[in-house]
């Protein structure tokens, strides 16, 4: 699903990927959609994980670049070509399954609070103006991040990705205190 | 190009040669946060078709000449003449116009997405509110640097 799409995956993709039986895989799921399900959670929580990992110390700006800069050369790699996977399985399935849409809800808001939590020890240390609004802030990074994501797909670049964060950076970074 | 990628092109290539100032681009989000907020709407389709082809790319690539252009005039209504007239001037706002243009689609793209999901045009709103800042806060423009010139930036061109 992660390469080719949700839309594009049959089950019998599925069946022979994985070497099961049809019985087999719906004694582990009623349906397809209950599979696409458990792959949003799936991959929602191994980025979450990451991202615990990455965002969970970072205190500085420069923290902050290093983590932009981490995430834009893992998807260097591939050139882009895969996108966000929890972006992508948004851009596929949110829209006719609303079941899935709000468990995506709830992950992406997860990992915007994670980056509200950068800027909140970023505001706490005097480097960010004490009225600005973190969640909103976080909230705007994220969607540059995930729309740098999806411009590096499309260009099989990742400049687009690298430029999208860069800009939303130096913003955050013009509303600095000092 | 398939069908939705021309159409929203067209009212793109129409909508923002009317942007010639910060008042315009303000007008022109509203629209466009109206559009992308219907799901059926040709904008909502575009944008989530965009990766799934060459046509896709292509629809990016002009998009982005229209809004690099729109925001060089905004740019440059903020700016007193002789210092337009300025040939490093010049190369600066273009430069600076074209990275814009590339946030801006960000903004439309992921803060759609996110907007999508959430089923609720804030996360669109926060996004656009970081892209277009720079047009409609100049202060915060000038309290940015060039890409090249950030500590980590610029860093795959």
């Amino acid at each position: 699903m992660y390469v080719k799409g949700v839309a594009a995956t049959t089950v019998d993709d599925v069946l022979a990927a994985t070497g099961s039986s049809k019985s087999q895989f719906y004694h582990h799921f009623k349906s397809r959609e209950a599979l696409v399900r458990a792959v949003v959670d799936h991959v929602g929580q191994t980025v979450l994980a990451r991202e615990r990992e990455s965002l969970g110390n970072v205190s500085t700006l420069r923290g902050l670049r290093r983590w932009r800069d981490a995430l834009v050369q893992s998807n260097a790699l591939r050139h882009g070509a895969y996108g966000c996977a929890l972006g992508a399985l948004a851009s596929e399935v949110s829209d006719h399954d609303d079941l899935a849409r709000k468990a995506l809800s709830q992950l992406f808001a997860e990992w915007r609070g994670l980056l509200a939590d950068v800027l909140r020890r970023l505001q706490a240390d005097g480097v960010l103006k004490s009225e600005v609004s973190v969640d909103q802030l976080a909230t705007g990074l994220m969607g540059a991040l995930q729309g740098g994501y999806m411009l590096a797909q499309a260009e099989r670049d990742v400049s687009p990705m690298a430029t999208s964060i860069d800009m939303a950076l130096a913003h955050i970074e013009s509303l600095s205190a000092t | 190009m398939t069908t939705h990628f021309v159409d929203v092109l067209a009212i793109e290539d129409a909508a923002l040669a009317q942007v010639t100032n910060r008042e315009d681009m303000t007008r022109w989000r509203r629209r466009v946060v109206r559009e992308l907020m219907r799901p059926q709407s040709r904008y909502a389709t575009a944008l989530r078709r965009v990766p799934d082809s060459a046509a896709g790319r292509d629809f990016l690539v002009t998009w982005q000449g229209l809004l690099t252009a729109a925001v060089e005039r905004v740019l440059s209504s903020e700016n007193p003449p002789e210092v337009r007239s300025a040939a490093g001037r010049r190369h600066h706002d273009r430069r600076a116009a074209d990275e814009l243009a590339v946030l801006i689609l960000a903004a439309l793209h992921g803060g759609g997405l996110l907007s999508r999901v959430a089923d609720d045009p804030a996360p669109l709103e926060a996004a656009l509110d970081i892209a277009l800042a720079p047009l409609t806060t100049p202060s915060a423009r000038r309290g940015s640097c060039p890409a090249d010139e950030r500590p980590g930036g610029n860093m795959n061109r």
